[in-house]
């Protein structure tokens, strides 16, 4: 009994962390290129969701298919809100406003949303929620079981594009040295809006993931959100491997609170490895130095 | 001849300016209803249904208006939480200067609002806060008409043991003042009669997935109920979360989620067969034959083409309350509170409302209890 709970945990911290993961590189990712924190990821999480479930319900779609167009809204409108509000902003030499500007698309972003989606709580049931594989006293939903698949292959080629595709090596470039990239003839400009471009339309698709596990409202994305941000610390700001290991690890972490501790005890023992990361390593887990990062 | 026809016109015309004056002054003659209302957040749900509830209560009666006052109402988003609730509280206050405040719905909030509302002098009335710190010691400016989570969770502690014959259960509940309480007022009642709490698990409002308590309650042996307390949306997610790992009803296991007044109607649709047998607290029951309930139904349903809730029917009762008062003679702050500690045995479509010394409502009759069925929908069970 306690190795099939100690299994179960593990699966059970396995899912929970793919879904940390596709949310935190999104931020990871931004951070890495621009030194920016995007305080907006949350909502364009939260908006790639309502994206899918409208997309099934009215258009009567499935729910893999879904997933893709949470992707692509999200890319859309992080092409569209970089280059309306940040772009514009960014040019003023002044770091400060497109960060602060980020809380001011995220707070309009909650606030459309909640015109127009309204604040009663959606149910997002997939054909695959209700649906559970039981083997050995372990069980898995098909919902987890894409989860982890969707999440796995989009890391994989996440991780593919920047380390073997010419764009993946810009990115790096700029990521590293901003100024030397744009004098090998790469333009940061459209570097960064495809960073912008490339980290919202993962936010879509986690959002597009996270619904039918998360409490589906205008706010959905703020509640994971401040643990993405742990993670993007605890894995090293900017780092993608960091990120992909911190989420497992903070996944895992809540799984086994849950089971021997105290639910209730989740956010102080993730939040208290952050502060030790802190305190002993604030690289973070992987990353040694800036420059190495995404 | 002239000085008399001018005399008869100034007189007429005084006569006029008069009657034109108090036909102002009459309908300057308002009760201002401030509402702390959740809209936004987790409890934002509350507020919508809530607000739908107290629209239709003034569109009755600001048709002819009660001892010739007519009833405005100041929304203020509270969001369920102590800070956003009081800075609310202090914006009615001060700008809006209310007769009398309804809301909030969470505890934590109302709690948080209650000194503000004792020092102002203006009556709160309470509709959705289950917490018994929110009546005891007792404050005379905060009344609430729906039962504490003493009177609830005694009487599903009662229930579970003698109707349903539980000897187990698991508490889960969320670590606020009022999810901490009715797990505690279930817990002493349960054992009280001979039951046995196999664990109590609190968890944050920050918490999305349950698969992980899940498991942690499938590990814990034979459950015969799972009081659960949480808003809906955590709500729906441990539903699922139990049927998944096969504890509940819904998913071939044996357990019985139960609960008190948390979750509005319709959460049984939204979680699917994974409710079913869950068998709750509500302060409605629309299949009620009295004329109040079946009158506030049908006007319900013309208005928004939907059946009420049982926090449509909450915020509806409140406002008529207040108008039952103001019918009674209650006019400014003081009045009113005078007017609602004096109410007896006033029968609201929830049910009867009659305060105790310490502004709480004694009435059981507001306690209803609902079990879903295998088609999703739902049946009153009677029980009181």
């Amino acid at each position: 009994m306690t190795t099939t709970i100690v299994l179960q945990q593990a699966i059970n911290g396995v899912v929970l962390g793919s879904l940390y993961v596709l949310v935190a590189l999104g931020l990871t990712l931004i951070y890495g290129v621009l030194v920016q924190i995007n305080f907006a990821h949350a909502d364009f999480v939260t908006l790639g969701a309502f994206a899918a479930y409208f997309f099934m319900h009215l258009v009567g779609a499935g729910y893999i298919i879904s997933i893709g167009v949470a992707f692509l809204v999200g890319a859309v409108l992080g092409w569209l809100i970089n280059a309306a509000i940040f772009t514009p902003l960014r040019r003023k030499g002044n770091e400060l406003l497109p960060l602060i500007a980020t809380i001011g698309v995220s707070v309009m972003m909650q606030n459309l949303m909640l015109a127009w989606f309204g604040p009663i709580p959606y149910a997002f049931e997939t054909p695959y929620s209700s649906q559970v594989i039981r083997f050995a006293g372990i069980y898995v939903s098909w919902q987890n079981v894409i989860i982890i698949a969707v999440s796995s292959v989009t890391i994989a080629l996440l991780y593919a594009f920047m380390k073997f595709t010419f764009l993946g090596k810009a990115l790096r470039a700029v990521s590293q040295d901003r100024e030397t990239a744009g004098l090998m003839g790469i333009n940061p400009n459209q570097l960064i809006m495809l960073t912008f471009v490339i980290a919202s339309a993962l936010a879509g698709m986690a959002g597009a993931m996270l619904a039918p596990v998360l409490v589906l409202t205008p706010f959905a994305g703020t509640s994971v959100i401040v643990k993405a941000f742990a993670i993007v610390i605890i894995g090293g700001f900017g780092n993608v491997e960091g990120t992909i290991l911190a989420g497992l690890i903070v996944g895992l972490i809540e799984s086994y609170t849950t089971q021997y501790l105290d639910p209730g005890l989740i956010d102080i023992v993730v939040f208290a490895l952050l502060l030790v990361m802190l305190a002993i390593k604030p690289t973070g887990l992987i990353s040694e130095r800036r420059e190495e990062n995404v | 001849m002239i000085t008399a026809v001018r005399a008869l016109f100034v007189s007429v015309a005084a006569i006029g300016l008069l009657a034109v004056g108090q036909s102002a002054h009459a309908q300057d003659k308002t009760i201002k209803i401030g509402a702390l209302f959740p809209m936004s957040g987790p409890g934002s749900y509350f507020g919508a249904q809530d607000k739908q509830g107290v629209e239709l209560a003034l569109e009755q009666l600001n048709k002819t208006g009660v001892n010739g006052y007519k009833f405005a109402v100041q929304y203020e988003d509270s969001s369920c939480g102590p800070l956003p609730a009081t800075q609310a509280a202090k914006r009615l206050i001060e700008q809006f200067k209310p007769d009398v405040i309804i809301g909030e719905e969470c505890s934590d909030a109302t709690l948080a609002v209650m000194p503000i509302v004792e020092q102002a002098k203006v009556p709160l009335l309470n509709a959705g806060s289950s917490s018994i710190k929110v009546t005891e010691p007792g404050n005379p400016w905060t009344f609430r008409i729906m039962p504490n989570e003493v009177m609830q969770g005694v009487n599903l502690a009662d229930n579970a043991y003698k109707r349903m014959n539980a000897r187990t259960a698991v508490l889960l509940f969320e670590n606020t003042n009022a999810g901490i309480g009715n797990a505690q007022v279930f817990k002493e009642n349960f054992i009280k009669h001979g039951g046995q709490v196999l664990a109590e698990i609190g968890f944050g409002r920050d918490v999305n997935d349950f698969t992980s308590i899940a498991t942690r309650v499938a590990g814990l042996g034979k459950i015969d109920v799972i009081p659960t307390y949480t808003l809906e949306g955590q709500g729906l997610k441990i539903t699922q979360a139990l049927a998944q790992a096969g504890v509940t009803k819904g998913g071939g296991g044996n357990a019985i989620q139960i609960g008190t007044i948390w979750l509005p109607f319709g959460f049984e649709q939204k979680a699917g067969k994974a409710a079913l047998g869950y068998i709750r607290i509500v302060q409605f029951d629309p299949t009620e034959t009295r004329d109040v309930v079946k009158n506030f139904s049908a006007a319900f349903k013309a208005k928004y083409n939907a059946d009420p809730t049982h926090l449509n029917a909450h915020a509806y009762d409140q406002i008529m309350l207040i108008a039952d008062v103001v019918k009674r003679g209650g006019k400014d702050p003081q009045s009113i509170r005078d007017g609602l500690a004096a109410t007896k045995s006033y029968s609201g479509v929830t049910g009867s409302v009659e305060f105790d010394k310490t502004n709480q409502n004694t009435k059981m009759d507001t306690v209803h209890y609902m079990e879903t069925k295998p088609d999703m929908s739902w049946t009153s069970l009677k029980w009181n």
